[in-house]
């Protein structure tokens, strides 16, 4: 273990201005929302009745614990806390360990007055201290904001024990795989995963499925409501257990190995024969699982959608909720349930595009893109590949989810027809990378991932947290605009139409700065 | 198009920030000859060759390759070109031998017999994927695909960073192979020994401008040769020598070409016991320009 803390200075060198700014915005999601909630709803009782009455909004957040401010606001935001903290853990530790061989560095360190498990050891410590301050900030926001404090604390371990759980289960995936993004890869279905469980349990009133998920294991600590923090202890043996399993892989390997051996492969190939086809083989393994995960996310929710049920339209929030989500009195709540489920698919499938459109970036980067330029291939052209696999790709994933679930529900076409519209919206973001890639390239990764967290969080948290109104959030995020074909409202083009010119407009201006700027 | 200079650059400027990293740099390389581009690390030889191979523009000054502008016309002069950067980075995922058919089949076609060859001859396993390779053979994949190809021009940035000596020599002879088929080369590189054994001309350039140019032999007038002289009597007064050692009657100096007949004179009338002179090499040239002034 030598050497640890001197890595552990320097992973926090690394991370220290993205740390603060991520805790930062998991604890104003937290408080902002108390505030809002304070200011703007006089009778939380009625408020909290009418939520936990409606399904489709419980499966979406949990349960509604407890009748109060703190309550409800922790209600709206902790499951989306839970799950963005759990990708940044993710990330986070796979960066450091995996990533670190994958780019060589390790072996750098390796090489000096270092123990064996001393890396491990450090992004593991640095990551999980993360974690914690994530959940103390948050606690200590919500308790300045005016929350009680044993709830606040509950409400922070929570947090943070549910840090700790994908901590876990991102520093074994780290050790499995080869490469950094399959570990990404694998640790996301897995975050995936545990975040449909939860949904399931909440969507069909099957309680124990929480049992089974990180994210559940939080909820069940009820924080506002029964504070029960024996629950978390779950949590925290989890992340204990696949630390163990961690170490126990890593100091079994070689640097640099995964857990299968390297097979030989082809002596040469025919088919690699243009830029496109070489994108393809890039891209398709990301490609697949997104494609598999949105099937079975699919799946999971239109069988959900026989458990929703009706609800008493009485009441403003339910009202505001129905004008909200549907587009004619003749809809019904599982209609609107089938919306939100879709309009959500949407949104993150935001994410799939830029990260296809990021790998250009890194394949600048790595000189790999020079290699392929110095030989006859334009720009444009190589550039083309990647983007037809953004954009198509994008489609196809949510062609799958859209049939998938159209299945499971039993109205296929009108599924389907709700996840394609969603398809320009999605583009746009591709659109939106294109640019970021081509005329800001080295601040590309950071203006994709920012884009992706404002186009998620703006509409629905951030920007009534801020005070700005729903409709004005429809200017800057394209789903809200998409017709609300499954849900009552008549197909209209124009929408689609104009997100297409904005994103052929952003496309031709992302692929102009490619073709003047200078490659690295 | 004049169809005897491949490569025709003059007054290459080029700044990042407020760093100049070329700063009027000349460069000519004739069609079929074998060209050594050398400098120091920093110098400006990968920019330049970025410029050529049309990744960056010049922010001043022109360059022309194979008659026509590298950043304009970069796909139809891609076509008869192969490059290979001194830092190789492939797809991890992709076996040796199908990024060598990638790269060779966007180029417009390998000669298959050579691929089998080359890869023989470099000791390459062309079924390991790229992670497991090391840094020598990832240099090997990008030397089999751009010799294999039908390139008119070899673009070569420090090609042979990581081989071992046998494969050195490998790639000296594959050079030579080349060539001789008419082919033109530059190559980027720092090992002198290789450049003196390879080309025909050598550019030698230092903080972005090109201090000199020319075959080496006419670059040997330009330095100095080394005496290393065992006199019979006292050492007489040598106004031309530099650097020299006097140890009794024994002398080390360096002299200019011009200069080395009068010092001559001087050292016979002293009376010359024994007398070795060593023409100079690549690595004086190279140390006079950057050796001392660094």
């Amino acid at each position: 273990m030598t050497g640890t803390w001197t890595l552990a200075k320097l992973i926090i060198r690394r991370e220290r201005l993205v740390a603060l700014l991520w805790i930062l915005l998991l604890a104003v999601l937290a408080a902002g929302q108390y505030g809002r909630y304070a200011a703007q709803i006089p009778d939380i009782r009625a408020f909290a009745a009418e939520m936990a009455g409606n399904r489709a909004l419980t499966a979406f957040a949990g349960e509604v614990h407890s009748a109060t401010v703190a309550g409800m606001a922790v209600w709206k935001n902790a499951d989306a806390i839970y799950t963005v903290l759990g990708l940044i853990m993710i990330l986070t530790i796979v960066r450091h360990t995996r990533g670190e061989e994958e780019s060589g560095r390790a072996e750098l360190v390796g090489a000096g007055v270092v123990g064996r498990l001393a890396p491990l050891a450090a992004a593991l410590a640095v990551t999980a201290a993360s974690a914690v301050l994530a959940g103390l900030i948050t606690a200590v926001a919500m308790i300045k904001a005016g929350a009680d404090t044993t709830g606040s604390l509950a409400f922070g371990a929570a947090v943070t024990a549910a840090g700790l759980a994908f901590l876990g289960i991102g520093a074994v995936a780290a050790q499995l795989t080869r490469s950094a993004r399959a570990a990404i890869g694998l640790a996301g279905l897995g975050l995936g995963l545990s975040y449909l469980l939860r949904f399931a349990a909440d969507g069909s009133g099957v309680s124990a499925l929480k049992w089974l998920s990180p994210q559940g294991w939080s909820h069940l600590a009820r924080p506002y409501g029964d504070n029960d923090f024996a629950v978390l202890g779950i949590s925290v043996a989890f992340c204990a257990a696949a630390i163990m399993l961690a170490v126990r892989l890593n100091s079994r390997r070689d640097l640099g190995a995964g857990l299968l051996p390297e097979r030989p492969g082809p002596a040469g190939s025919v088919r690699l024969s243009s830029p496109l086809a070489l994108a393809w083989r890039l891209h398709r393994g990301l490609l697949a699982g997104w494609t598999i995960g949105y099937t079975v996310a699919g799946l999971v929710f239109g069988a959900l959608a026989a458990s929703i049920g009706e609800v008493s339209r009485q009441g403003a929030a339910i009202e505001e909720f129905f004008r909200r989500y549907t587009g004619g009195p003749e809809a019904t709540m599982t209609d609107a349930y089938l919306w939100l489920i879709v309009l959500s698919l949407g949104y993150v499938s935001a994410l799939y595009p830029l990260l296809a459109v990021l790998r250009m970036r890194n394949e600048e980067l790595s000189g790999r893109a020079e290699l392929l330029l110095a030989g006859p291939v334009d720009r444009l052209r190589w550039a083309a590949g990647h983007l037809a696999i953004a954009l198509l790709g994008s489609a196809a994933i949510l062609t799958a989810a859209g049939l998938a679930m159209g299945l499971a529900v039993g109205q296929p076409g009108k599924v389907l027809a709700g996840a394609l519209v969603q398809v320009p919206a999605t583009w746009i973001m591709a659109g939106f990378g294109v640019a970021a890639f081509g005329l800001l390239p080295k601040a590309a990764a950071a203006i994709s991932w920012a884009g992706f967290l404002f186009v998620n969080l703006f509409g629905e948290v951030l920007g009534p947290i801020l005070g700005i109104d729903y409709w004005i959030a429809k200017f800057f995020v394209p789903y809200p605009n998409l017709p609300m074909v499954v849900s009552g409202e008549a197909f209209t083009v124009v929408p689609l139409v104009i997100m297409l010119a904005v994103t052929a407009a952003l496309v031709a201006a992302g692929l102009g700065g490619l073709r003047r700027r200078a490659l690295v | 198009m004049n169809t005897t200079t491949a490569i025709a650059v003059t007054g290459l400027h080029k700044s990042f920030g407020r760093a100049h990293a070329l700063d009027g740099l000349n460069l000519t390389v004739n069609t079929g000859e074998v060209h050594g581009f050398l400098g120091p690390n920093g110098a400006g030889k990968s920019t330049t060759i970025r410029i050529l191979l049309g990744l960056m523009r010049p922010d001043r000054g022109s360059a022309v390759l194979l008659g026509g502008d590298p950043w304009k016309d970069s796909t139809r002069l891609h076509r008869r070109l192969a490059y290979v950067p001194g830092d190789v980075n492939l797809w991890p995922a992709l076996t040796g031998g199908e990024a060598i058919d990638l790269l060779g089949t966007l180029r417009g076609g390998l000669n298959e017999g050579r691929r089998r060859e080359l890869v023989e001859r470099f000791e390459l396993d062309p079924r390991k994927k790229a992670r497991a390779y090391s840094k020598g053979n990832r240099q090997k994949v990008a030397l089999v695909a751009a010799f294999a190809s039908n390139a008119d021009l070899l673009i070569l940035d420090e090609p042979t960073s990581g081989l071992d000596p046998l494969m050195e020599a490998t790639f000296q002879r594959c050079v030579a192979e080349e060539k001789a088929q008419g082919r033109t080369i530059l190559l980027s590189s720092h090992i002198l020994s290789e450049v003196e054994a390879l080309c025909d001309r050598v550019s030698i350039i230092r903080n972005g401008r090109t201090v000199e140019a020319g075959t080496l032999a006419e670059l040997r007038h330009l330095t100095m040769t080394r005496i290393d002289v065992e006199l019979a009597g006292p050492a007489p007064d040598l106004p031309w020598a530099h650097d020299l050692v006097a140890d009794g009657t024994r002398l080390t100096f360096q002299v200019a070409g011009e200069d080395l007949g009068k010092a001559m004179e001087r050292l016979a009338q002293a009376g010359i016991v024994g007398l070795t002179s060593r023409p100079p090499s690549l690595e004086d040239l190279f140390m006079r320009h950057y050796g001392s002034e660094r």
